[in-house]
């Protein structure tokens, strides 16, 4: 790794290489036209070529000039603040919003180790009747509120 | 003479009672965010979008608009209080504001970064009204070469006054250009890269990439390094400035203003730039620089109100030409399409009760936040002292339900958690994801017009230099990709932005 001298860069530069390459690879079957009629295949088509030669120049750089080196990570911050999001979006249909919300603010306490549990049951019974206070009883907008509940 | 009847009509529409509630809210969720460090306006618009979709287009316009030149208010409060600025463009307050309170001068401070801001709202505003119809006129005289060569140049030049490495900037761009897309091609009705999932049929939705890149990425981002704050314990008392203080600060509040009106108009411009350049440039022509960084009240005047003039006049290429100038922009202009509001000159012309009720309840909400920030002082240094670890799992089921309520879709809130992994991701290796936000809103239309511009040429790329504001704009915007890339230019860049990490 002492050879890169800006791993940020580098990192960067093969993220934005793999999406065009990626992108390249779904719009390829797409009709690319002339230029004075253009097909749906163009425009995607130039960018992917331009995002791959801009990625490679990225990656260029980086190894090139000096940089800071990486920044830390925090997994357990990442993994838990993420796995709240996904825990909404699988239970938000089925088991209503109250599970959902009550859920996610659990797993999203999870992510700070200090966290004591009647402070996140706290914040997660009030942020649930809020929510179905305001939006589903307020707004009238359609979801579910238990398990059996109806949407509308 | 016309545009100030229009904006007493506009007066009129602001001061209904349902949208002075609005304004009132905007600026209220505005002070509190912008007095609040952790969120800054961007992620609480990018959250608040969603609810909007159920107002009027104008009272959410100016909600949105409240909450981001209240957060111009807001910041100046924490910046000053306790050094910690609550967003970005008060970065520069922090330095002289401070040490204002620390000698015992917290609510002078506050008064004059008050006063001074509104003086700028004010100011700010009469330059829209007088501004922003000729421009638009100007615009209605476009073809589809002249706008792309103007969003063009719009990208570009949001790149050279943004930080950070310029190819990253640009594969930020190409990257907003690529997601823009996704979907159904408006053209001939093929579909793009939506992997057979029907949901992105419509593309991908602007909300959860605004929100995830922004308020998701930012929140872990956030809880991972928590520091614990000091709140100066000092209360707040006498809020008159002194008169020495008041004689040194109106002329720094005049220029300020006026730094921030020019730079906020300028692609790539806004709030933030504006309070780094007005800070600058008050140094540099004070007889006695030495004050500044000690609690000089010129230091505090200068780039409140300059920050505040700068949120406002970056709605003029938004409205007039329908370019956003920076992310905030890109957010506001969101907030119009959802409402199916083609931002651009037809907006005064078509939605004359948008515009000017928007650029009206500038005026009104300035009024409000004065009242906001200085007599109820007492409660937002009260909130400072909220946990952050209660906070942000709110924030988080907020995102969620917005999401999720807009088009009832599951496939949105994953899309949320996707891009707020790419959000983290992007602010780790110091990739700023603004310009990605700016060529998403500005991609389909670059396309259109792109294609159009073709077809009208018979297919010769040189339609764009042969129409001379198409050429003029294309030169400007080559000549900011050689000026960023001149060594003598980057150096001053960093320079600019050494303050702000």
């Amino acid at each position: 790794m002492s050879r890169i001298k800006n791993p940020n860069d580098v990192m960067v530069g093969i993220v934005l290489v793999a999406i065009a390459v990626f992108a390249l690879i779904l719009a390829w079957h797409l009709n690319v036209g002339t230029v004075d009629a253009m097909g749906p295949g163009f425009f995607p088509r130039m960018l992917a070529f331009i995002e791959i030669g801009l990625g490679l120049a990225i990656i260029g750089q980086g190894l090139v000039t000096e940089g800071e080196p990486f920044e830390r990570w925090f997994p357990r911050q990442i993994f838990f603040v993420l796995a709240s999001i996904a825990f909404f979006a699988l239970t938000i249909d089925r088991l209503g919003v109250v599970i959902a919300v009550v859920g996610m603010v659990f797993v999203a306490c999870l992510a700070r180790r200090q966290t004591r549990f009647h402070e996140a049951a706290l914040v997660a019974v009030g942020m649930a009747v809020f929510i179905v206070l305001v939006f589903r009883v307020g707004l009238g907008l359609p979801m579910r509120v238990w398990p059996m509940g109806n949407v509308y | 003479m016309d545009s100030f009847v229009s904006l007493f009509h506009g007066l009129f529409i602001a001061l209904q009672p349902g949208n002075v509630v609005y304004c009132l809210i905007g600026t209220l969720v505005g002070t509190l965010i912008g007095v609040l460090p952790g969120i800054g306006p961007l992620s609480a618009i990018a959250i608040l979008l969603p609810i909007t979709f159920y107002l009027e287009p104008v009272s959410a316009l100016i909600m949105l608009a409240g909450i981001y030149y209240g957060a111009q208010y807001g910041g100046s409060t924490s910046a000053i209080l306790i050094n910690i600025p609550g967003e970005n463009s008060s970065v520069v307050t922090c330095l002289d504001g401070h040490q204002m309170a620390r000698r015992g001068r917290a609510g002078s401070a506050l008064a004059v970064a008050a006063l001074a801001s509104l003086f700028a709202g004010i100011f700010a505003t009469i330059v829209i009204t007088l501004f922003a119809p000729p421009v638009s006129r100007l615009a209605l005289m476009f073809g589809p070469a002249e706008y792309f060569s103007l969003m063009v140049l719009g990208l570009i030049a949001a790149i050279v006054l943004a930080h950070g490495s310029v190819l990253k900037a640009l594969g930020m761009i190409l990257l907003g250009l690529l997601l823009g897309c996704v979907g159904t091609d408006v053209a001939s009705g093929s579909l793009r890269m939506a992997l057979g999932i029907p949901e992105l049929f419509d593309g991908i939705g602007f909300i959860p990439l605004a929100m995830g890149l922004f308020g998701v990425g930012e929140i872990i981002r956030n809880i991972e390094n928590e520091h614990h704050q000091s709140v100066l314990e000092a209360r707040v008392r006498n809020l008159w400035p002194s008169a020495e203080e008041f004689r040194r600060a109106w002329p720094a509040a005049t220029r300020g203003t006026l730094i921030g009106s020019v730079l906020g108009i300028l692609p790539g411009g806004g709030a933030m730039l504006s309070s780094f350049a007005a800070y600058t440039i008050e140094k540099k022509i004070s007889k006695e620089p030495g004050r500044f960084g000690k609690g000089a009240v010129e230091g505090v005047a200068a780039p409140e109100a300059a920050n505040n003039a700068g949120a406002q006049t970056s709605f003029i290429p938004l409205l007039t030409l329908g370019i956003p100038s920076n992310a905030m922009m890109a957010l506001m202009a969101g907030a119009l399409l959802i409402h199916g509001i083609q931002p651009g000159p037809r907006v005064i012309t078509n939605n004359p009760e948008i515009f000017w009720g928007l650029i009206a309840s500038m005026l009104v909400g300035n009024a409000l936040l004065v009242v906001i920030n200085l007599p109820l002082i007492g409660i937002w240094t009260q909130l400072l002292r909220v946990p952050y670890h209660l906070f942000y799992p709110m924030i988080l089921v907020f995102c969620c339900i917005g999401v999720y309520t807009v088009n009832s879709s599951v496939l949105d809130v994953m899309l949320l958690m996707i891009f707020g992994f790419f959000g983290y991701m992007f602010i780790k290796w110091q990739c700023e994801p603004a310009p990605l936000l700016l060529a998403f809103i500005l991609g389909p239309l670059m396309e259109e017009n792109l294609r159009r511009a073709m077809e009208v040429s018979y297919g010769d790329p040189a339609i764009f230099v042969t129409r001379p504001i198409s050429a003029v704009l294309l030169i400007a915007a080559a000549g900011c990709l050689v000026l960023v890339l001149l060594p003598a230019f980057q150096r001053t860049r960093e320079v600019a932005f050494q303050d702000e990490s």
